[in-house]
């Protein structure tokens, strides 16, 4: 099993080179690869069926517990068989519908690449596993969805599937962490034993909304849904395989996993309800009113998508039994109206269902598969469709007085739903062939054998339910509800209430059909209301973001030094002042302090003097010359206090640093004072406050008393170890040698920096 | 265990960079010593490191004096593990220069003073010694001077006035600093400080004194309020400059934030929520900053502060788990922020400009320069199994056990910002079609280059690119290894130990 | 006499602060220049400062003994001064290169790099 979803990956990054290498026009070759993984997948039929799961392991991050472990049960099968399946199909078409595209190579990549995600997201075991191959199901979409990438609508749609998606993964991950830490286990397999303590932890709830959000951001759920239409950009066989039914199943299939461990809650079942019969409604109602072919198929497919969510919501038995059927009849049936698009797309050019009718004479398969596909979602008794909605209805039905406002929900989705297949699937292909189209022809039979497989499988499981009742269904149904179902899937249940609705269903449907006609008044008169959609909510979200983000990137990054200085430094007072006046005890111990003699107040003064004219000189020279005897007068301090080298040393550096500067700046413009009275106060506050706040610091320290264990080491072995008398001579040289050496680097280096900056002058051709 | 091996990468370094200076004028040779010398030190760091992680911490006692009377130098993992990803991203940027930097600029030292920066650089993660420390962060910031400067147009000076400027003022304070530490304990020994601070009963004077480091090593790894130079310069120097900076030089700052803040000063509540509250803006600032940008470096220099905040979200939240995703975030991000700017560098190669607004086309015209590109794109953005990935995990988990839940929200909003900027950066620089951009005289395109200089460029990505991919594949090794900084970072008795020997 | 110095440090970190937030370049550097005085006076009186005896040992001696003043911050001042007086160099040079190259003395119009290029 860990082949099976790897090679996928050796697949995406081996195909280019392998394309290249047979270039020929005919890449059909390539469907060999789905094609043996669904025969891998459906060779384990038997073992599901029997009530068996099967796993395999490799420890990957042992440390986090993260390993690729897999597991297959019927659930994970149903979903392998759709991606591998549906995959397949898609393959075979893909080499006619982009025949001799230039980068076919890279889309079969990308292609291989999502395939090989997907299936890694249904069989994983463990619940990091599951969100790394999630997130490479949305990088792989990005990367289709904006395949044609010249195409600026294109980019648009990807980045905004990805922002969508990717949003919902970080959610996903954040969840999934939670779910670990409270767990502490990371098995899926083993999570839905420890399913009360995890209700029990004061987190569950935190973790529902992480799921819930990443569940509903991927399965397009009001009020993310809108990356979906979007997401229609992407060539045909990229929204038949990722955008209706694989990937957007993700989110399905990531509730359906997790309601064993987390669901049976009313946190659980409420939103979800909520949630999932609010998209139904909403997209359903909206996809009535379109007129891109895909458009009306992307709503339908929201709408659905919300059917699987509420009934997921709904969590009993019948519910969850009525998903799986729903989610096996909606893959088949949409699937073919996506691929019947494609071909009408590439064939006829245009996708505006009001200028489509007649191609059943010139492409009759194709039109067999698409009514098929529409009898199918319409639940046309006989059909597939048929036993999912009746299954839909009596999950409904069963639950009391709420149960039938959701019930009369559930038959308005239904209505519209039954009216988009229709309009998608019926109306382009009966009725009088517009002139335009007369010379149409049959596309090749690879394109149109695919949808025709999955339609008429649609009839199959619809006639012959027991081919899939206990074979697929059961094990679905036993891996979210963990028990042993009871049921049988049959096409007749006797005249009883929910035929009645089916009946109804039908009837208004195509009642409906008759009634509205697509157009673009009926379009615009839909639209009319986009604003207050949440798309634009979140674009005016966005923007206000956007704006934000510059206003506050331009408030801080305003292009002045001082004012990011003053940033700097009034934070760092700010804390100064804070920990200071709220953490230290302020006195000053007079009796440790030494004695003011007058000649060193003398020049205390002097020094305040010089800095003062340092600061406030008027001349740039005098500035200089008064800084240069704030270091002079240092060296007076140093000598008093017992520090001839530093005196030394300070005199020397300060006679040189004085000496460059004037050198170095002497034609330099005009020393001015360039600020106004007001910066002059409010930078003369902030300095006083620093430099108190340095002062007062300074206090406080000097009142600590210290062994200073260092300083006798020292002193009592300069002479003795280090064989010098001038103790800071021997600390230099000796004891914090090292720090000497890199001191003289540091001169060596702002040498040749400033040799490079006199000297340097960039030839134009060489700057850059 | 003491042994002067420890020294080795800093020595090996100062030896390569005087060589270099007696070749001042034959660019050639200078350019095969840097990269053979690089290489050497490659070699010399998974020495050392193997070393310490198979025998525990070495130290060099500098003139054998005994610590804490004469300088300590330390490695133990973590040290070891940041001299390694130095001298990996050093060899990379040195194969780079090579391909990339003009002539003009190597006659003036350009090689000997990265080599320079280099030595100050490990200099600074091996050092046991406060102000030791100091004197290497000065090494670093006069080397990054010359190299921010050498050349001097207009956008480099402006640029290294605010750098300089900034950065002489967290010196300052840095030292400002030390003179308050050595005032509280007469020490300057990282792990005797250790000890002596602990002591000191007056913790108020202690905390003040920790707000000071905070605000010095901050300015320096760029965190907010303090990262102000970082975005008004790091897109001014040449491509091979601003890699290394991007790489390398605000993890100094970060190194030394986590080193002091769980060796010397631990935490008090206060300090723990203005680290976390600091790394949640740091995150929104640089997040929000590189949203807006249209100039690719400026991108990468704002997600340079954003992914910082992540590495501080990881000291804010002070868990033995939230470390190891900071340490193991430092890993990738040096490798990976390397990777960018020099990949930012080449497609100024190839088109003459950074603007995201001009910039298009690679993908149709230089597929397998794109897919390579990718690779450190999508690294950043931590798309699974991908070497970003891993630390949020940790970050997450970290945030989650002390309830930190905001902070935890701005991790996430950080890496979905990140995720959007780089989707931005991916649909404009390689789907986009290509805009017709004006020639510009003065650039040497990629396309005139000689062949052994575009290997060279693209090799050194190639390299990068290699290790970030298995930094992510391999992420069991990784984690270990930060498990055991992180580990020896909560208990820093065995860093104390084999500083000050048993008997303390 | 101590708290004398401590004003006068307070006064050179004020001085050295409203400096460099001076629009002229000439300002700043002289600023940063005030602030490194401040710290190595810093570092001296928390060594605390002794008058008259400095830590030299007698012709005779083998240590030091009685009252001295400790010699690891005049050390470090010594060790901070020499980096201080290389970056202020390379600083002064690098202000007269960039007069050179914008024209210009005023940091306000030193703002090219921040805006969006």
């Amino acid at each position: 099993m860990l082949l099976a979803v790897l090679s996928g990956f050796f697949v995406a990054l081996g195909l280019p080179l392998i394309i290249k290498v047979f270039k020929g026009p005919n890449t059909l070759w390539v469907s060999l690869f789905p094609l043996s993984l669904f025969i891998y997948f459906i060779s384990k039929l038997p073992a599901i069926k029997d009530g068996e799961t099967l796993s395999s392991s490799w420890a990957w991050v042992p440390s986090l517990g993260i390993g690729l472990d897999f597991y297959l049960d019927g659930l994970s099968l149903l979903f392998t068989l759709l991606i591998t399946g549906i995959g397949t199909l898609v393959f075979v078409y893909t080499s006619s519908y982009l025949k001799g595209h230039i980068y076919l190579d890279r889309f079969y990549a990308y292609l291989s690449l999502f395939m090989a995600s997907m299936l890694g997201l249904v069989l994983a075991d463990n619940i990091i596993t599951l969100f790394i191959f999630w997130e490479l199901t949305s990088i792989s979409s990005f990367f289709l969805i904006g395949f044609n990438n010249d195409n600026e609508a294109s980019r648009k749609s990807a980045l905004t599937a990805l922002s969508i998606t990717g949003l919902g993964g970080f959610f996903l991950l954040t969840g999934m962490v939670t779910l670990g830490y409270v767990a502490q286990e990371y098995q899926i397999s083993a999570l839905a034993t420890l399913s009360e303590e995890i209700q029990a932890n004061a987190l569950y709830p935190l973790i529902l909304v992480m799921v819930f959000v990443a569940a509903f951001t991927k399965s397009a759920q009001f009020p993310f849904h809108f990356w979906l239409p979007g997401a229609m950009k992407a060539p045909t066989p990229v929204s038949t395989y990722l955008h209706s039914a694989t990937m957007v199943k993700a989110g399905i299939y990531l509730l359906a996993r997790f309601t064993p461990i987390l669901g049976n809650h009313e946190w659980w079942n409420g939103p979800l309800i909520i949630v999932g019969s609010i998209t139904m409604v909403y997209a359903a109602i909206h996809a009535i009113f379109r007129l891109d072919l895909k458009a009306i198929l992307a709503y339908s497919t929201i709408s659905a998508l919300g059917i699987l969510v509420f009934l997921i919501g709904l969590g009993t038995d019948e519910a969850l039994l009525a998903a799986g059927v729903f989610i096996l009849v909606h893959a088949l049936y949409k699937a073919t109206l996506f691929l019947v698009t494609g071909i009408i797309d590439h064939e006829t050019g245009t996708r505006d269902v009001s200028k489509l009718s007649g191609l059943n004479k010139v492409m009759l398969p194709v039109g067999i598969a698409a009514i098929l596909a529409a009898i199918s979602n319409a639940g046309i008794p006989a059909s597939f469709g048929f036993i999912g909605k009746d299954l839909i209805y009596e999950a409904t039905l069963h639950l009391g007085n709420m149960g039938y406002v959701l019930t009369g929900l559930a038959v308005i989705t239904n209505v519209c739903l039954l009216f988009a297949g229709f309009l998608a699937g019926i109306k382009p292909f009966i009725g009088p062939l517009p002139p335009a189209f007369s010379k149409l022809h049959l596309p090749p039979a690879t394109m149109w054998v695919p949808p025709l497989i999955l339609a008429s499988l649609g009839m199959v499981f619809g006639l012959f339910p027991m081919v899939v009742d206990t074979a697929l269904i059961k094990p679905i149904v036993s891996s979210m509800t963990l028990g042993t179902p009871t049921f049988e899937l049959k096409i007749w249940h006797g005249f009883n209430i929910v035929l009645l609705l089916s009946l109804l269903t039908i009837g208004s449907g195509i009642a409906l059909y008759f009634i509205l006609k697509p157009s673009e008044v009926l379009f615009a008169k839909a639209t009319r209301f986009e604003k207050l959609s949440p798309e634009s909510a979140v674009n005016q979200f966005a923007k206000g973001f956007v704006s934000f983000s510059s206003k506050w990137t331009n408030f801080f990054q305003n292009g002045y030094l001082r004012y990011y200085l003053i940033t700097i430094l009034s934070f760092l007072s700010l804390l100064l002042g804070y920990r200071l006046f709220y953490g230290v005890e302020i006195y000053v111990d007079t009796s440790t302090l030494s004695d003011i003699t007058l000649y060193e107040a003398v020049i205390v003064l002097i020094m305040a003097a010089a800095i003062f004219f340092t600061v406030f000189s008027k001349s740039r020279l005098t500035a200089v010359a008064s800084m240069g005897v704030v270091g002079y007068c240092f060296c007076l301090i140093f000598l008093f206090y017992s520090a001839p080298d530093l005196a030394m040393t300070q005199f020397s550096i300060d006679t040189l640093t004085v000496i460059l500067f004037v050198l170095v700046l002497y034609n330099l413009p005009k020393y001015l004072t360039l600020s106004d009275t007001r910066d002059r106060i409010r930078d003369g506050l902030l300095s006083l406050i620093f430099g108190a706040l340095i002062s007062i610091l300074t206090l406080e320290v000097m009142n600590e008393t210290v062994t200073k264990d260092i300083t006798s080491y020292y002193a009592e072995n300069a002479y003795i170890l280090g064989k010098g008398k001038n103790v800071v001579n021997v600390i230099l040289v000796d004891f914090r040698g090292f720090d000497t050496m890199v001191e003289i680097t540091v001169l060596a280096i702002a040498a040749l920096g400033v040799f490079s900056l006199l000297k340097l002058r960039l030839k134009s051709i060489e700057k850059e | 265990m003491s042994s002067p091996f420890v020294v080795l990468p800093i020595i090996f370094q100062l030896f390569l960079a005087v060589l270099l200076m007696f070749c001042w004028t034959q660019k050639n040779l200078q350019k095969l010593i840097s990269v053979v010398g690089s290489l050497v030190a490659v070699i010399i760091s998974v020495v050392l490191f193997a070393a310490v992680w198979k025998e525990g911490i070495y130290t060099t006692q500098a003139g054998n004096w005994v610590a804490p009377f004469g300088i300590t130098f330390v490695a133990d993992t973590f040290s070891t593990l940041m001299v390694l990803l130095t001298t990996l991203a050093g060899l990379a940027v040195s194969v780079f220069s090579v391909g990339s930097v003009r002539n003009a600029r190597i006659k003036f030292g350009y090689f000997p003073i990265y080599h320079f920066l280099l030595m100050g650089l490990n200099g600074a993660f091996l050092a046991g010694d406060i102000f030791n420390l100091y004197v290497w962060f000065e090494i670093i910031i006069i080397s990054s001077f010359v190299l921010i400067t050498i050349g001097g147009e207009k956008a480099q000076l402006e640029g290294a006035v605010k750098y300089v400027t900034m950065n002489l003022l967290a010196s300052v304070v840095f030292l400002t600093a030390i003179a308050i530490l050595y005032g509280l304990t007469g020490s300057l020994n990282m792990a005797d400080l250790s000890l002596k601070v602990a002591e000191i009963e007056n913790r108020g004077l202690v905390n003040v004194t920790a707000i000071l480091f905070l605000v010095g090593f901050g300015i320096k790894s760029a965190v907010f309020p303090l990262y102000f130079w970082l975005p008004a310069s790091y897109h001014t120097p040449p491509p091979a400059i601003s890699a290394i900076f991007g790489g390398l030089l605000t993890k100094v700052g970060v190194y030394a934030l986590i080193r002091v803040f769980t060796l010397i000063f631990i935490p008090d509540e206060f300090m723990i929520n203005l680290i976390s509250g600091m790394a949640a803006i740091t995150i929104l600032s640089g997040g929000i900053g590189a949203l807006i940008q249209n100039n690719l470096r400026k991108i990468f220099s704002y997600l340079i502060i954003c992914h910082i905040g992540f590495m501080i979200a990881g000291l804010g939240i002070y868990t033995e788990t939230a470390l190891i995703g900071s340490v193991f975030y430092l890993t990738h991000d040096i490798i990976v922020k390397t990777t960018l700017f020099m990949v930012a560098g080449l497609i100024f190669k190839i088109k003459g400009t950074y603007s995201l607004r001009l910039l298009g086309g690679f993908y149709k015209e230089y597929p397998k320069l794109s897919l390579l590109m990718s690779i450190s794109l999508f690294s950043l953005v931590g798309i699974p199994p991908l070497s970003g990935f891993w630390a949020k995990l940790f970050l997450i988990e970290g945030g989650l056990s002390v309830g930190n839940y905001w902070l935890v929200g701005f991790i996430l909003l950080g890496s979905f910002l990140t995720l959007f900027i780089i989707a931005k950066v991916w649909a404009g620089v390689f789907w986009k079609d290509s805009i017709h951009i004006p020639v510009k005289m003065q650039v040497k395109y990629f396309h005139e280059l000689k062949p052994l200089k575009r290997q060279a460029m693209v090799g050194s990505i190639i390299f990068l690119s290699v290790l970030s991919l298995s930094i992510g594949f391999g992420a069991e090794y990784v984690i270990q290894v930060a498990s055991k900084v992180a580990e020896s970072l909560m208990n820093p008795q065995d860093y104390i130990h084999a500083v000050l020997g048993q008997t303390n | 006499m101590e708290i004398l110095l401590v004003i006068l440090i307070g006064l050179l970190y004020a001085a050295g602060i409203y400096m460099i937030l001076r629009r002229s370049l000439v300002k700043l550097i002289i600023g940063l220049i005030l602030l490194g005085n401040g710290a190595n006076m810093l570092i001296f009186l928390l060594g605390k400062i002794v008058k008259g005896k400095p830590p030299i040992i007698e012709a005779t001696g083998k240590a030091l003994e009685g009252l001295y003043a400790d010699p690891i911050p005049q050390a470090l001042i010594l060790t901070a001064i020499v980096i201080s007086f290389g970056l202020q160099a390379f600083a002064i040079i690098l202000v007269k290169r960039a007069y050179k190259v914008i024209k210009t003395d005023d940091l306000d119009e030193m703002n090219a790099t921040d805006e969006d290029l």
